[in-house]
């Protein structure tokens, strides 16, 4: 290589720096630093304890503590339940939105709104003008029917940040396995069709395992956001009544931004890091033996 | 009527149909944004019991849009986001360039960091993040939100950019080279108008997820340099008895992503897709 290939080379290689280098300070060194701060015994409010190594008793409190396996478990129900109701109603809706007729696009326009709102607004809409049992909707519906109002974000907590979250979500659904749909030829329809294949059959069997790849995409990247919903409780719950609609993000913030303790809420990071990335890598697996069964 | 006939009259009105419960479903789906909409154009006194007809004012508007408080948040959000797009398509376009044509030895597991990093959840970084701010006395400024959001938006960037770069033929390029352009020049010749339109649409996403925020936001900003959605939830705890005043301010922020996302979902689609296909 003469100089001047090399000098070119060079140039054209180090154009990823600044990108690398500023997705490391913001991901990567916080994240070492994280574990760091994991080992310490470290309560700002509490400056007269002081700072001091501590090994893994961060870890081990937060594995003896109840509260924090109902977290673990509220993170993983409300997961499984958002993406597996995303799901279906995003491939029946797709399936519906799937035709053509004067004024589709408006509908379509209509239904993947509630995607682009933002979490703060998602919940406070539902939680004052939708879900208020004396003042919302929910509270107009009972009164119309003479039943007592459902009390949504006490007693049914979790489920209702379910039901927001699959609000938000279904129409990302939407939108990636509607293109899915859109994408199969007609030839393959058609030859359905002459081998007399029904409604149904055409649906299940083979409009359904034509999108596999789109279902595939929108099931992972729901997961990666649904894991880390956060906006959503903050705004209507507060992880509440006790943590009953807490999850994993809301428990770190908690202990990290209320009660200060800064190696509680580290350790816990390291586990969700960990939880994350195992739920991620078992969908991922899970998905591939699918994927290779239909092409199979 | 014969048989055919009336096969085709049933699917007729099976189409009709089809095409009422569709409409039905989208407008029941969408109702909570009409009426939040409907909400801000009535007098608080109105608002409760909910009711569908009353005489719209354009007060709380007036209110929302004169009060200097909102609409410094709105400021705020505004430059972050703006800023942390343009800065975003800045540092990720010729990082995916470097990916696709560049020189690299192995190109594929730089790119396999960026993206693997986004799989990090943010509470995994934010106790760090909080104390480093505290101490460089970046919390609660404009310049340490767009810091934040380059770092978590740049993975994205690069991976919709990527994709479309693939679709260049690289002989064009080696073309180019032959020709004594630097492969710096031919990525301003010949691969920025090519990738213009993923380029676009991942600027828009960016964008949106950016507006949006909320967990940067609420923990590392307080009152001057807020964006909208953390005011939004104080707002709520506030004086959250004042739906209509705010259904406005929810309106008004809803606005620019929601426009952004009805004019570009499908070109987003269309890069999302092609980012996952071609991992």
């Amino acid at each position: 290589m003469s100089t001047k290939e090399r000098r070119q080379t060079d140039k054209v290689n180090a154009l990823p720096i600044p990108a690398v280098v500023v997705v490391a300070l913001v991901t990567q060194v916080p994240l070492v630093v994280t574990l760091i701060l994991s080992v310490l015994k470290w309560i700002i409010v509490r400056p007269d304890m002081g700072i001091r190594f501590v090994g893994l008793d961060n870890y081990l409190a937060v594995l003896k503590d109840g509260e924090f396996y109902m977290v673990v478990l509220n993170t993983a129900v409300l997961s499984v339940v958002s993406l597996v109701g995303c799901t279906i109603l995003g491939l029946a809706l797709a399936l519906l939105l799937n035709r053509k007729f004067i004024g589709i696009n408006f509908v379509r326009t209509l239904l993947i709104a509630p995607f682009f709102v933002m979490d703060a607004v998602v919940g406070i809409i539902w939680k004052t003008l939708m879900l208020h049992p004396s003042f919302g909707i929910n509270g107009l519906i009972a009164t119309a029917l003479h039943l007592k109002p459902l009390d949504f974000l006490g007693s049914h907590s979790l489920s209702t940040i379910m039901l927001l979250v699959i609000w938000q979500w279904t129409p990302f659904f939407v939108l990636i396995l509607l293109s899915g749909f859109e994408g199969i030829s007609e030839e393959i329809l058609d030859s359905a069709k002459v081998d007399g294949a029904g409604t149904w059959r055409t649906i299940f069997q083979i409009k359904i395992p034509a999108i596999a790849s789109h279902i595939e995409v929108a099931v992972m990247l729901g997961l990666i956001f649904i894991l880390k919903v956060f906006g959503i409780i903050y705004v209507t719950t507060s992880g509440g009544p006790g943590i009953s609609s807490a999850n994993l993000p809301y428990l770190v913030y908690r202990t990290g931004f209320f009660r200060w303790d800064v190696g509680r809420a580290t350790a816990m990071a390291v586990i969700t890091v960990i939880l994350t990335l195992v739920a991620i890598t078992a969908f991922f697996r899970f998905a591939r033996s699918k994927t290779s069964e239909v092409e199979s | 009527m014969t048989g055919l006939a009336v096969g085709k009259m049933r699917k007729r009105i099976l189409h009709y149909l089809f095409i009422t419960l569709i409409w039905i479903i989208c407008l029941v789906y969408f109702f909570p944004i009409i009426y939040m909409f409907l909400t801000s154009l009535k007098h608080e006194t109105d608002v409760v019991p909910p009711r569908l007809f009353f005489t719209p004012t354009l007060e709380n508007y007036r209110t929302v849009l004169l009060s200097s408080d909102i609409v410094s948040h709105i400021v705020n959000s505004g430059i972050i986001t703006i800023s942390s797009m343009f800065f975003c398509i800045l540092l990720g376009v010729p990082a995916a360039y470097t990916i696709v044509f560049g020189k690299l030895k192995k190109p594929d597991s730089l790119f396999f960091w960026f993206l693997s990093t986004t799989l990090l959840p943010p509470v995994a970084v934010i106790i760090p993040v909080f104390l480093l701010f505290k101490t460089l006395h970046l919390l609660d400024t404009r310049l340490g939100m767009i810091i934040m959001y380059v770092g978590a938006n740049v993975p994205i960037v690069i991976w919709m950019v990527r994709s479309f770069l693939k679709d260049i033929p690289k002989e064009l390029l080696e073309a180019a080279d032959i020709d004594g352009a630097t492969r710096i020049r031919s990525f301003f010749k010949i691969v920025l108008p090519l990738a213009r339109s993923g380029i676009i649409s991942s600027a828009l996403l960016v964008f949106i997820f950016v507006w949006n925020e909320f967990f940067f936001a609420i923990n590392l900003t307080y009152v001057n340099s807020s964006p909208i959605p953390v005011y939004m939830a104080s707002y709520m705890t506030q004086e959250g008895l004042f739906w209509a005043k705010l259904s406005a301010i929810s309106t008004v922020t809803v606005l620019p992503p929601l426009i952004l996302g009805w004019i570009s979902h499908k070109s987003i689609v269309r890069g999302l897709m092609m980012g996952a296909v071609k991992g």
